[in-house]
């Protein structure tokens, strides 16, 4: 069973509890994810989709009886509006078109669950990002003609592109303001915690309301993961540009992690632009690209990607997209799921794990190395 | 010959019971609208206001103990002129604004009506331990300004009159106010839900005040002599009540109720008509049920809590059909039920 249905339990790894309206009790503490502390350089005003989130606390003061009578409601009616079958519009679901080279699917959003190491078929030991796609759904879907007249669009992606907005972890609407809860009755799904966007080619359209799960990648595809880094604030030069500084001792005074000389003499007109100095350093969205995924859960929804390079904290959310390098994207006769999996598509029984065919499982035997000859 | 046909519709919809009752009158009598009778019921109220007022010749002084947060203190007041909302003027403004009712002598007791004698005073809000007594009043508040509504709300062509609304009940989900509206199989949208809403919404922005007045049986008959429905009921409300009737003024909007009432419409925080079914009634004939639901300001709720309420709402509400006889008089109330 690929899609984690309502009563599952959500992975459990690193004791970060996550819950979601449609998966488990609901928990209405706000403070749930571990995002990162955002600090920004420079305030700027709201861009002009912005739309304000949370409501200002309510002393609703409802008695135990009644919370959980609003929670059952809650519960009621996005359960009855899920359970239907991909169709939360009245005209049907959208056809489903092919793969081809230019196609640019729907991303997900998931959350770092850690680093493990893992095995290659040779006994190499390399370590690979766990990635979990956490309760994700299509919230929206624009054309590129629409696209192009609304306020996020950039010149130089011309036609070719429509958007996806994709949002991750069902919240109970009881925390946010009518405006935020009512960008999701489109899709009919309970409102999310985190909202974000994907570019997509017209032919990879999906419908409002679709689920996303690991099944949207296989094993061996490569992906591209985009996030915002670790956060550590405000710098010095010799931890925020690598350089060197001073020695310790030897007579030097009061000067042991400065950048020294800032610039190059009067010939060269002073400071450049672009010095490496002290300043904020990370929470910047940074994409590490063409990570392959060597291994699938499907019960937790959890991909395996390689490296531990994937940027941003533990239990930060991620960007996880089709790979942009040409040389990394599949092949031909092996088209990835458009515009995303969907359940009719299992054609046999859905394991619980996929290993990459490189990939060294516990299961099997030990790996024999031939005794060297002396 | 438009005003002789429109008369000819009122008496038609009447039962032949109260018809003996009434004087018949044809094209003499003018175009009834709601504005001029409400102008009218106002004058007399007004009059009979300043009448009462009139009769105190002495300022004699009382003594009333007040109970209570902040803390328990004693004013001397004027008798037959200070009210509680007074009493709690001297002491701090939260109280001022707050409390919905007062409980004066252990009975509830307006804020805006004059205390009589030595008492011991006690105020009420609706974030209380046990506020029954206030919710009770809330919606009976509420069914009063949900008949300003109706008698405001439609065009001048449509005579609304108000027939009765029933005891509080706020089990049943919603309050109610039973009347003839004049329009044929009406069911409203939710646009002219949302219309009727807003037309009651406004007097929280108003604070009008509730004021409470107790009248003769006559002066109320003169009032409600345009009301065939009212004029029907004054007479078993005051035999029950000993020849006096308490008739509540909102605004301009005047109006029988016995119980209790809030302070002020400002402690309106959320009023809604959710729904108008059509009744059928053995004593009136075929009247309008219409239904709303409120909060008051100082109860905080979510939009998406408050939405599920408001859709119960607007199911018809089993609350017993208006009747013409004592015992099962709308407007008496019993304040001392426990039941919630």
């Amino acid at each position: 069973m690929a899609a984690p249905r309502i009563g599952n339990v959500l992975c459990r790894i690193s004791n970060c509890n996550f819950t979601s309206v449609l998966l488990e009790k609901i928990n209405n503490s706000r403070s749930w994810t571990c995002l990162q502390q955002i600090r920004h350089r420079q305030a700027f005003p709201p861009a002009a989709w912005y739309v304000k989130q949370k409501t200002t606390d309510l002393d609703e003061n409802l008695t135990k009886e009644n919370e959980e009578f609003l929670d059952d409601v809650m519960k009621d009616v996005y359960k009855k509006r899920l359970d239907r079958v991909f169709s939360p519009l009245e005209d049907g679901p959208w056809k489903r078109n092919d793969y081809n080279k230019y196609t640019r699917r729907t991303g997900v959003l998931a959350i770092k669950i850690g680093v493990v190491p893992q095995w290659t078929k040779e006994g190499k030991r390399f370590t690979t990002t766990m990635l979990q796609i956490i309760d994700n759904h299509v919230i929206r879907y624009t054309p590129p003609e629409k696209f192009m007249k609304s306020a996020g669009w950039k010149p130089w992606w011309g036609n070719k592109y429509g958007v996806a907005v994709v949002g991750a972890l069902s919240t109970n609407p009881r925390i946010y303001t009518k405006e935020y809860n009512n960008l999701f009755m489109e899709s009919g799904v309970p409102p999310k915690k985190k909202l974000t966007r994907f570019l997509i080619t017209e032919n990879a359209a999906v419908q409002p309301g679709t689920p996303l799960n690991v099944m949207h990648y296989r094993v061996g595809d490569v992906v591209d993961c985009s996030a915002k880094t670790i956060d550590h604030g405000f710098q010095g030069v010799v931890k925020r540009w690598g350089m060197k500084g001073m020695p310790k001792s030897h007579g030097v005074t009061k000067t042991h992690r400065r950048m020294g000389t800032t610039a190059g003499g009067k010939f060269k007109g002073g400071i450049w632009k672009g010095k490496k100095m002290p300043g904020l350093m990370g929470n910047r969205w940074r994409t590490a690209r063409g990570l392959k995924i060597w291994r699938v859960n499907t019960k937790y929804n959890v991909l395996y990607v390689t490296g531990q390079n994937v940027p941003g904290n533990t239990h930060g959310f991620v960007r996880v997209m089709d790979t942009k390098l040409p040389l990394r994207k599949p092949a031909p006769e092996n088209p990835p799921p458009m515009p995303t999996w969907y359940p009719e598509d299992a054609t046999e029984p859905i394991e619980e794990e996929y290993f990459d065919k490189d990939l060294f499982q516990f299961t099997e035997e030990s790996v024999k190395f031939a005794a060297e000859k002396k | 010959m438009a005003a002789s046909m429109s008369c000819k519709n009122v008496f038609l919809k009447i039962s032949s019971a109260s018809r003996r009752n009434l004087k018949r009158s044809y094209c003499q009598s003018t175009n009834l609208t709601n504005a001029e009778v409400r102008r009218k019921r106002n004058e007399i109220f007004e009059t009979e206001k300043k009448r009462q007022l009139g009769l105190i010749t002495r300022m004699e002084k009382i003594q009333v103990d007040v109970k209570g947060p902040p803390e328990d203190c004693t004013l001397i007041m004027n008798k037959g002129i200070s009210t509680p909302f007074n009493c709690s003027m001297h002491i701090q403004e939260l109280l001022v604004n707050r409390s919905a009712l007062a409980l004066v002598n252990g009975e509830p007791w307006d804020m805006h009506r004059p205390l009589k004698e030595d008492c011991s005073i006690e105020f009420l809000h609706f974030l209380d331990e046990d506020p029954r007594i206030v919710n009770k009043a809330f919606w009976r508040s509420c069914c009063l300004v949900l008949g300003h509504v109706l008698e405001t709300a439609l065009q001048n062509q449509y005579y609304v009159e108000l027939c009765s609304f029933p005891k509080p009940h706020l089990q049943s989900g919603s309050f109610v106010y039973d009347a003839d509206l004049k329009l044929k199989d009406w069911k409203p949208t939710t646009a002219e839900l949302n219309c009727l809403t807003r037309v009651g919404y406004k007097l929280h922005h108003l604070d009008f005040k509730f004021e409470r007045l107790e009248v003769d049986a006559s002066v109320a008959l003169d009032m409600f002599k345009d009301n065939h429905f009212k004029s029907q009921q004054i007479p078993y409300i005051a035999e029950s009540s000993g020849s006096k009737v308490v008739v509540y003024r909102v605004g301009d909007h005047v109006d029988i109720s016995s119980g209790p009432c809030i302070a002020s419409t400002n402690q309106i925080g959320r009023f809604n008509v959710t729904a108008a079914h059509q009744i059928d009634t053995p004593d009136y004939g075929k009247l309008y049920r219409v239904q709303g639901l409120g909060l008051p300001s100082q109860v905080m709720m979510h939009y998406w809590s408050y939405d599920i309420l408001r859709r119960r709402a607007g199911k018809f509400n089993t609350a017993p059909l208006p009747r013409l006889n004592m015992e099962s008089s709308p407007h008496t109330d019993d304040n001392t039920e426990i039941s919630t």
